[in-house]
């Protein structure tokens, strides 16, 4: 099967930016900063009052070159509240659903002239979503011969009044957005996806934090023997992996577990960025973008956890 | 046997059982000594213990406090003493340097200091570890250790210069060194009413806390039930056990492959519905560096029950990493009928009883102390 390819891409994060001593004074966080800094986290991004995820999402896709269209929008958000975007003071005043059904992908299409394109909404794979939504697009336009251009964005503000720190991860408000075409985008460096790959395991759903970093190391190697498997690729063949923000430590420990040289996980933007929930793979994958590492030929291997319960990775393989 | 016996530590795991051990196969007075600051904690240790030992007790045991870090601990003792077991011991694998030392160096000097001033004194048996062998590998036979060996943590360290300084300073004692097992139940049946790093680690697998296992899958674990070892310990007490090292151990043939022991605990633990229904993957083995990191991740983590739990584990696991072949046949030749060890049917009964208590957590009733079958 021809597989479609990642084109331009971009992120948002929240405006306000925190030293993690000022989160930990402010309350957001749960673990001491000391700790958080020795697991590899600096600050984080939080929204002000008023920005709500819907403005990130924006703040992603306005960076985008749109004007040719999409056929299709894959939106994904983590939190399913993020799903929806309307005025929850007018739902509780009229009990009328519809302002709990107020899609943020169909205002994205009018706001951005997308006019033609239809929408599609995750909400169900945690942190994965964003992989989730390449994989949707891929699956869409092999499906759709007539279709170039899926636009896929992943967009979460944490509500106020949450704590910032999930699983011991320090989190951002953050949003991604990429495009996904059939063909390579002119001007832009290929990625050709080669393989994607999702485990759910139902039995998780009450994961707490601490089952959800044990599980980690053993379903994320998993994850990546399978997806490899299913590319007929072995850890051997990948020249770099592109993990999400989490603790610095859990990718030493899965790269042991898999024989893949650390030096290769790319997760540069861990202290400055931290976990931008389903944001971190095109985070990291754009500072490896910028970097002069990539070559023609190399193999990437993109790898989420979500919430305990999902894990997600792609390998996309660079064409040009 | 005639005389008294003198045991340390008797409220401990092993010595209560000891203690009923004794009571059960001989007619020997008993000497049971406690920690006690003062004589409330000593009438509370003794209203606990005496009940446990049930009516083979009465009129033959007296119950003593000897704290091993006082000067002359068992000056308190009388009479004629035929033979001292000494199990009082800090056992905690994460014990400090100084505690180790103080209590388990220091502290077996002052018994064996004790025992050489007993006229009548047939044995000194005392009770040490088999990785007072520390992080070799290869063969361990049953003699005085020789050579250094790295320790994993204080608690193995300080076991082995118990050894060794008992066996320098006393050269003259009727001494016994029964190395112990890993203790992973009560007896055959599994139930389990001491936790440690045995059960430990199969809650964390259990409950998905931890799911990579450090070690080679082809480390043998020398495992034992408290009846079988404390058979054997009033066994070696005896005047007719030879004196010298001994291995209160299966032998290597008879020793556990760990990945063995993994599966047997993962095929019982898939015995509970809830457990299946959470689809926890088997542990991989994962080399010392990649534990190291994974200890590096929880020294980070100090909100986390599951990095508490981690570190608690942490001072054995390098053992896992150091196969050993524990030799037996002292222990054999001296112990006529010793019993064949249960092997992976124990673990699997451990198994049973840790899932069904939830690691003692649901309708755990220890129960009184019993003498314990050993087949
Ligand atoms: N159980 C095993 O799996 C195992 C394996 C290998 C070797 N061993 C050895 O077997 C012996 C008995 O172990 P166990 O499992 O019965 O340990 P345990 O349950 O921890 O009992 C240890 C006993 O020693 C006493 N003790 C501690 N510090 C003392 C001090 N300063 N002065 C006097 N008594 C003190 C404790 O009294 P408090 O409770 O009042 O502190 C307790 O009665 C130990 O020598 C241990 O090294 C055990």
């Amino acid at each position: 099967m021809a597989r479609a390819f990642i084109g331009d891409m971009a992120y948002s994060l929240g405006a306000t930016r925190y030293e993690l001593a000022e989160s930990a004074a402010a309350g957001r966080l749960c673990s001491s900063p000391d700790d958080l800094l020795a697991a590899g986290f600096a600050r984080h991004h939080v929204c002000p009052p008023g920005d709500g995820s819907y403005d990130l999402a924006r703040g992603a896709t306005d960076r985008l070159p749109l004007n040719d269209g999409v056929d299709a929008i894959v939106y994904n958000t983590c939190l399913p509240q993020n799903g929806s975007i309307g005025d929850l003071a007018a739902w509780e005043a009229t009990g009328d659903v519809k302002h709990l059904m107020e899609f943020p992908a169909g205002h994205l299409q009018t706001d951005l002239g997308l006019d033609t394109a239809v929408v599609f909404g995750l909400t169900q794979q945690g942190c994965t979503g964003m992989l989730g939504a390449l994989r949707l697009a891929d699956a869409l336009l092999a499906s759709e011969p007539e279709w170039e251009r899926v636009l896929c964005v992943s967009a979460d503000r944490f509500p106020p009044g949450a704590r910032y720190e999930q699983s011991y991860n320090v989190i951002s408000d953050g949003a991604a957005a990429c495009l996904v075409t059939a063909r390579p985008a002119p001007g832009t460096r290929g990625l050709r996806l080669v393989a994607t790959h999702q485990i759910t395991n139902g039995g998780l759903h009450t994961a707490s934090d601490d089952e959800s970093v044990g599980t980690f190391f053993s379903y994320v190697p998993l994850l990546v023997r399978q997806t490899l498997a299913r590319a007929g690729l072995t850890t051997a063949d990948i020249d770099w992996v592109v993990p999400q923000n989490t603790n610095r430590h859990a990718w030493r420990i899965v790269a042991g577990l898999l024989g893949i040289d650390h030096e290769r996980v790319w997760q540069r933007t861990l202290p400055d960025v931290a976990h931008a929930i389903s944001a971190d793979n095109i985070i990291n994958l754009s500072s490896l973008l910028e970097s002069a590492e990539l070559r023609p030929g190399q193999r990437i291997l993109l790898a989420m956890a979500g919430h305990g319960l999902n894990w997600q990775a792609t390998v996309v393989e660079v064409t040009a | 046997m005639s005389g008294r016996v003198v045991v340390t530590g008797a409220d401990g795991y092993i010595g209560r059982r000891v203690a009923a051990r004794f009571l059960a196969d001989t007619d020997t007075r008993l000497v049971l000594t406690v920690r006690a600051a003062d004589r409330a904690e000593l009438d509370a240790k003794t209203a606990r213990l005496l009940p446990e030992l049930g009516p083979a007790a009465d009129g033959r045991v007296e119950v003593l406090p000897a704290d091993l870090t006082h000067e002359a601990p068992l000056a308190a003792v009388t009479g004629d003493v035929t033979a001292v077991v000494h199990s009082a011991a800090r056992t905690a694998f994460d014990v400090s340097r100084p505690v180790a030392e103080r209590v388990n160096v220091d502290g077996t000097r002052r018994v064996a200091d004790f025992a050489a001033r007993c006229p009548a004194l047939e044995r000194l048996v005392l009770l040490s570890t088999l990785v007072s062998a520390g992080l070799r590998t290869g063969p361990v036979p049953e003699t005085a250790l020789v050579g250094e060996a790295e320790n994993a943590n204080h608690y193995e360290w300080s076991k082995a210069a118990g050894e060794r300084l008992v066996a320098a300073e006393f050269p003259d004692l009727p001494l016994s060194v029964a190395r112990l097992s890993t203790i992973v139940a009560d007896d055959d049946r599994g139930a389990v009413t001491q936790y440690n790093v045995f059960h430990n680690t199969l809650k964390m697998f259990f409950y998905g806390l931890m799911t990579v296992m450090p070690g080679l899958p082809h480390t043998r674990l020398y495992l034992a039930t408290a009846a079988f070892t404390s058979a054997a310990v009033v066994r070696l007490a005896s005047a007719d056990a030879p004196t010298g090292v001994y291995h209160l151990a299966p032998t290597a043939g008879q020793a556990l492959p760990l990945t063995d022991v993994m599966d047997t605990a993962f095929d019982v633990f898939g015995e509970d519905p809830a457990f299946r229904r959470r689809r926890l993957l088997r542990p991989e083995f994962c080399d010392d560096a990649t534990f190291r990191h994974l200890l590096a991740a929880a020294d980070g983590l100090r909100g986390s029950p599951a990095a508490g739990a981690l570190r608690t584990v942490a001072p054995f696991a390098e053992q896992m990493f150091h196969p050993k072949e524990f030799t037996n046949d002292r222990l054999r030749e001296a112990w006529p009928g010793m019993p064949t060890p249960a092997g992976l049917p124990l673990v699997a009964a451990t198994c049973r009883s840790l899932v069904a208590t939830r690691w003692g957590r649901q309708g755990a009733d220890a129960g009184p102390v019993r003498a314990g079958s050993t087949s």
